[in-house]
């Protein structure tokens, strides 16, 4: 059955707390998961009551004081710092987001908790282990199939179904729509989640592509594809604006479009 | 599947056991009877509002009438169909343990057909025999 509780190992205790530097003028605390798989201790919140007059208005440039600052053992994945490169996905304030668009200003509540991702393994503070997620977006062969030889110049496309690929192209592969998927946090390793999916269907609608059916072919599956319940929590968080949950009902129309 | 070996690789885990190549035949069934409960539903309102205070002899006279026999027969059917698929669906999110998920799927099917019958069974008893099951 599906587990409701956390298992014993994994119950996070109370860390340490860090105070503000004295003469701090404006502080906010951050509340924010810890995990050393290399101490075999449990996860645990630790508490830093940051200088936020000294530190940028993004999460990321917080978390980045806090590293800098107070405690340079904290763990997190960053690189674009504009919301480009999807590395510093994280649940901030209970919400998948990006940590370097997303300003600390804007979360509501006291302390600004932050926790890894959902539901994947936590290999580190707050860095999850995404190996299955991006192997779930390698196996729906992400890339152009076609068997008519190359054409000279390139394959052409009408601006028209050029613009079939918008809203779609987009996906930065952050993972914050399919960590925030409950039908994924129950069977994550059969169900190929909304990100996967939204790019299945980017490619079932490219008029280049020559394998639509074996696309749909492959996908029509009562767990690949049938496990989206339109619960829609992927179009709430996805930090480009993108809408997994519609193209995932795209994908379930074409295959109707198959058989009626 | 998954667990099988802790050195199957990444790719080899996102894969599984591939596609079943079906589920589009179930969509149809859920969605297209989800729409037909709607117009049954309203009708079975309207049914038991018109006959609630006339009683029992009014009812059976009323399951009499081909139309309302119709239309109940529908309203079961759809509805225990509509139940199997739902409750399958629900079942495979949820019941993860083999021996525990196969056996809530085969009594899902086997209440579902067997309220079916009942139904229908009593549903044409009425309609051709009028009465109470002596």
């Amino acid at each position: 059955m599906v587990q409701f509780t956390l298992p014993r190992n994994s119950k996070i205790t109370k860390g340490k707390h860090f105070p503000a530097p004295e003469g701090a003028k404006k502080v906010k605390s951050f509340k924010i998961y810890r995990y050393d798989p290399e101490t075999g201790a449990n996860p645990r919140w630790d508490t830093f009551d940051v200088a936020v007059d000294q530190c940028g208005p993004m999460v990321l440039d917080a978390i980045l004081h806090i590293k800098n600052t107070m405690d340079p053992s904290l763990a997190f994945r960053r690189s674009c710092r504009e919301g480009v490169c999807g590395s510093c996905a994280m649940n901030i304030g209970g919400r998948n987001t990006l940590a370097c668009t997303h300003a600390w200003d804007e979360v509501p509540g006291d302390a600004v908790q932050i926790s890894p991702l959902p539901q994947m393994p936590v290999l580190k503070d707050l860095i999850p282990d995404l190996t299955l997620f991006f192997a779930q977006y390698s196996s729906i062969e992400p890339w152009l199939h076609t068997d008519t030889p190359m054409p000279q110049k390139e394959w052409t496309q009408s601006p028209q179904d050029r613009a079939k690929l918008d809203g779609l192209y987009e996906c930065i592969l952050c993972a914050c729509c399919t960590t925030s998927c409950p039908s994924y946090w129950w069977n994550g390793e059969k169900y190929l989640g909304p990100a996967a999916l939204l790019q299945a269907y980017r490619w079932l609608v490219d008029s280049r592509d020559e394998a639509i059916g074996d696309r749909l072919d492959d996908l029509e599956d009562p767990f690949k594809l049938y496990r989206c319940h339109t619960i829609m929590n992927c179009a709430q968080v996805c930090p480009k604006g993108l809408n997994p949950a519609k193209a995932i009902a795209g994908i379930k129309r074409m295959l109707v479009e198959r058989v009626v | 599947m998954s667990n099988d070996s802790q050195f199957r690789t990444a790719l080899g885990r996102a894969r599984g056991l591939g596609s079943a190549h079906h589920g589009v035949s179930a969509f149809i069934v859920e969605r297209s009877t989800s729409v037909a409960l709607v117009p049954l539903c309203l009708w079975a309102v309207y049914a038991a509002i018109k006959v609630a205070p006339l009683g029992y002899e009014s009812a059976v006279l009323m399951l009499r009438q081909p139309v309302n026999a119709i239309m109940s027969l529908l309203l079961v059917g759809v509805s225990f169909l509509h139940m199997r698929v739902g409750l399958r669906v629900v079942i495979e999110d949820y019941v993860h343990t083999p021996a525990a998920k196969i056996l809530a799927l085969l009594a899902n099917s086997t209440l579902c057909w067997l309220g079916w019958a009942i139904a229908t069974f009593s549903i044409l008893w009425v309609a051709f025999v009028g009465g109470p099951v002596h």
